[in-house]
């Protein structure tokens, strides 16, 4: 039996799930979670074994994707849409951290949503039509399929973040989500748009054979690709929170913490960097947009991890860490396809899409530790918290493993995929040294992480016991189960790196990174850039430590003083983007609206209703004819077959 | 013999000397009978046309049509009767009601 030939049966084990939860869900245990669980499981169990099938193929067509497809949409004859899998390298691996992580997440729910009642049907549903939509994306075989399960991700987040939609808060956060990555979906649709007609196929497979078999330029439409790929490039920034669309994330943690760890931290927002990794073939026919990418990652990358400085509220910290580390992913792509067109090699790509990996269990078991601890304390704000270490053991140090991870300390998974990104972006700088600016902001992006990860893990965790800390205890089996699990992917899911061939020869694009392990743990650690970025990443702890658990470095003296107080507002008013938002929204698109719904009020309605009036008028009047006189209707009779007789006699010659 | 021409055209006067009854006549009964006249002149074009050409299946239809003719007096005189009854009038000026 061929696995592969079930594969399609991956995105459809969830929605069977949501179909009966949504219908039935009211009537089951728990609301339905071990549907879900079930459903997730299954799903889970097919994913591995199709994404080891993948893997494990001979190396001699390791680039090489299978691909099942039916026509979903005769156009014409030659135009048709088929809906379908593309199964390669790269899906494999999202299938593999993907499906673990919602398999987790969802056991961890039963103990996080105990206490929610009858929304729990609700909240279960709606994870297994998110897991629908992320499964969905990950195994498309063409851009208008990704499109559709795109969309059903994001109205699922739509809906997550609003679960609690009776705050006014969490409401509107969703709207402000689902308001500001419309705007990437709308320019992610028109780039499929412009695809479809220069190509007028979207099939991954047409498409990227079409772009690797012709790398002379030419025959490809250039200047409308470019537009294309940047467009693209729009909608993987908007799911992505990169900047300038960066800014819905942080609000986004108004949903349950399991909601910010599967949606929000590690499966839906990888989908704007598995996009971009996706279409990689069409990304490096153009370097420029490329320098695009790399260039708002690099910027991206330091400037949420800024906001995460001096943040009081745990999920936000996290938030900003994952978009930074989402930035790092575009950052490693960027300079990866970079290097590819001027160099030669992609080893961007593989940096890339392993940090994807690596970062997907450390920031779902980062939330899920916040989760535990919101769990115990009843809230989210850290300075209510600290010394909890000591009655919540197994959370403390599951999320000390992630943190340590997330920082890059040796040999914790961050590290390996940190050193391999950092590295790419160097590398790609011998093609233009605007890279090495970039490194320097990813190395300081480094210090950042490692400081405010501590910061939130020394507030938390160590000093004297927190105002809300007094009845914490350590959460039930169901929710430090899956921190337990995830603790051991984040400490060993760097590994991977060594694991037979190692990932570097299975994830790549263009041509394997071929070296064996040895080799490349000796190019790691003769490298000095690996001992700076370690050193940082130390020093970013070092002064954690000492700000707020030694104290001896005085946290208030720096925020006071008028130069630091500035900086410390327009990082606790994240730059003033949501003001900017509300400001644009208010005097620009409020006006625009007004002029619009003049115009559709008096002129679209006013054609519409004009057409009906006259129409019902015209019959009123016409029904003055029914006299119920019998004289009158019969006179009409006579007086009509008259003129039938009579226009026989003329025009048919009777 | 008598050509074609004068019984189509007895007929014709017939029928517009219904149909001017119909459409003047007050009284419904006398709307009825008008009914009736405009019927045998439908009934004198059958059996001209069965006798000039020699088929009798005109006579038939003029037979069917007189049946049916009665069955439809007796209705109308039926309706009339009850519009009577109810409205003691059989004026069908009167009548009109079902209207806009």
């Amino acid at each position: 039996m061929d696995i592969l030939q079930y594969a399609w049966l991956i995105p459809l084990l969830p929605v069977l799930g949501f179909i009966i939860i949504g219908f039935f869900g009211g009537r089951m245990k728990e609301g339905g979670a071990p549907v879900a669980i079930i459903a997730a499981a299954s799903a889970c169990v097919l994913s591995i074994w199709v994404g080891i099938e993948i893997l494990l193929r001979d190396l001699a067509t390791p680039d090489e994707a299978f691909v099942m497809q039916t026509t979903w949409l005769q156009l014409t004859d030659d135009l048709t849409i088929e809906f379908g899998i593309y199964l390669d390298n790269l899906t494999a691996m999202m299938l593999i951290f993907v499906s673990i992580l919602i398999f987790l997440i969802f056991v961890y729910s039963i103990g996080y949503m105990h206490e929610e009642g009858a929304r729990k049907r609700r909240y279960y549903a709606e994870v297994c039509l998110f897991a629908t939509g992320m499964f969905g994306l990950v195994v498309a075989s063409n851009y208008l399929e990704m499109f559709i399960f795109w969309e059903i991700m994001g109205l699922c987040s739509y809906l997550l973040i609003g679960f609690w939609n009776h705050r006014p808060s969490a409401a509107s956060a969703a709207k402000k989500a689902f308001l500001v990555t419309r705007v990437g979906d709308v320019m992610l649709m028109t780039g499929i748009i412009i695809l479809f007609i220069e190509f007028g196929d979207l099939n991954y497979t047409h498409l990227f054979d079409r772009a690797i078999v012709d790398p002379s330029m030419g025959t490809l439409p250039w200047d409308n690709l470019q537009i294309a790929m940047l467009l693209i490039f729009g909608g993987a920034i908007g799911k992505s929170a990169q900047f300038p669309l960066h800014d819905w994330l942080p609000d986004a943690m108004e949903g349950p913490t399991t909601v910010s760890a599967l949606i929000h931290a590690a499966t839906m927002v990888k989908g704007g960097v598995y996009l971009v990794a996706r279409s990689f073939p069409l990304y490096v026919q153009v370097p420029d947009v490329l320098l695009v990418i790399a260039i708002i990652g690099g910027v991206t990358a330091i400037f949420a991890a800024s906001m995460a400085l001096n943040n009081m509220n745990i999920k936000r910290v996290l938030a900003y860490s994952t978009i930074s580390q989402l930035a790092y992913m575009m950052l490693a792509l960027g300079a990866g396809g970079y290097a590819f067109y001027y160099l030669g090699y992609a080893d961007g790509y593989s940096a890339s899409t392993f940090h994807m990996f690596n970062h997907a269990f450390f920031k779902a078991l980062l939330f899920l530790c916040a989760g535990s601890v919101i769990h115990a304390v009843g809230t989210e704000d850290m300075r209510k918290m600290g010394g909890l270490s000591r009655k919540m053991k197994v959370t403390s140090i599951a999320m000390l493993v992630a943190a340590l991870s997330i920082s890059g300390i040796p040999p914790f998974s961050g590290f390996w995929s940190k050193d391999e990104v950092l590295a790419s972006v160097w590398n790609a700088a011998e093609a233009n040294s605007m890279f090495y600016l970039l490194w320097a902001l990813g190395a300081i992006t480094a210090f950042m992480t490692a400081f405010y990860m501590f910061r939130l893990w020394f507030m938390t965790f160590a000093g004297e016991e927190g105002e809300a800390c007094k009845h914490a205890h350590e959460s039930p089996a169901s929710m430090a189960g899956p921190l337990v699990v995830l603790a051991v992917f984040a400490f060993s899911s760097g590994f991977a790196l060594f694991i037979g061939d190692g990932f570097l020869s299975r994830i790549f694009f263009g041509h394997a990174h071929d070296i064996t392990s040895m080799e490349l743990l000796g190019e790691i650690f003769t490298d000095w850039k690996t001992y700076l970025s370690v050193g940082l990443a130390v020093a970013g702890i070092v002064l954690a430590y000492y700000m707020y658990v030694k104290r001896s470095v005085n946290v208030d003296n720096v925020i006071t003083s008028p130069g630091g107080a500035k900086v410390y507002k327009t990082l606790q008013q994240r730059y003033y983007f949501p003001q900017a938002f509300d400001g644009i929204g208010l005097k620009v698109i409020y006006p625009v609206a007004k002029v619009v719904d003049y115009f559709d009020k008096n002129g679209i309605d006013g054609i519409v209703n004009g057409v009906s009036g006259s129409i019902t008028g015209f019959g009123r009047r016409l029904s003055k004819a029914q006299t119920g006189n019998v004289h009158n209707y019969a006179a009409v009779v006579i007086a009509g077959l008259s003129v039938i007789l009579i226009l026989a006699y003329l025009v048919g010659g009777l | 013999m008598i050509p074609i021409e004068y019984f189509l055209g007895f007929a014709a006067i017939l029928f517009v000397i219904g149909a001017y009854g119909v459409m003047t006549a007050k009284n419904g009964i006398v709307v009825l009978m008008s009914v009736e006249i405009m019927l045998n002149a439908a009934n004198m074009n059958f059996i001209t046309f069965s006798s000039f050409f020699n088929d009798s299946r005109g006579q038939a239809f003029a037979l069917i049509s007189m049946a049916i003719a009665a069955a439809e007096v007796a209705v109308g005189l039926a309706i009339l009767l009850n519009l009577y009854k109810s409205r003691g009038t059989t004026d069908i000026d009167e009548v009109n009601i079902m209207r806009w």
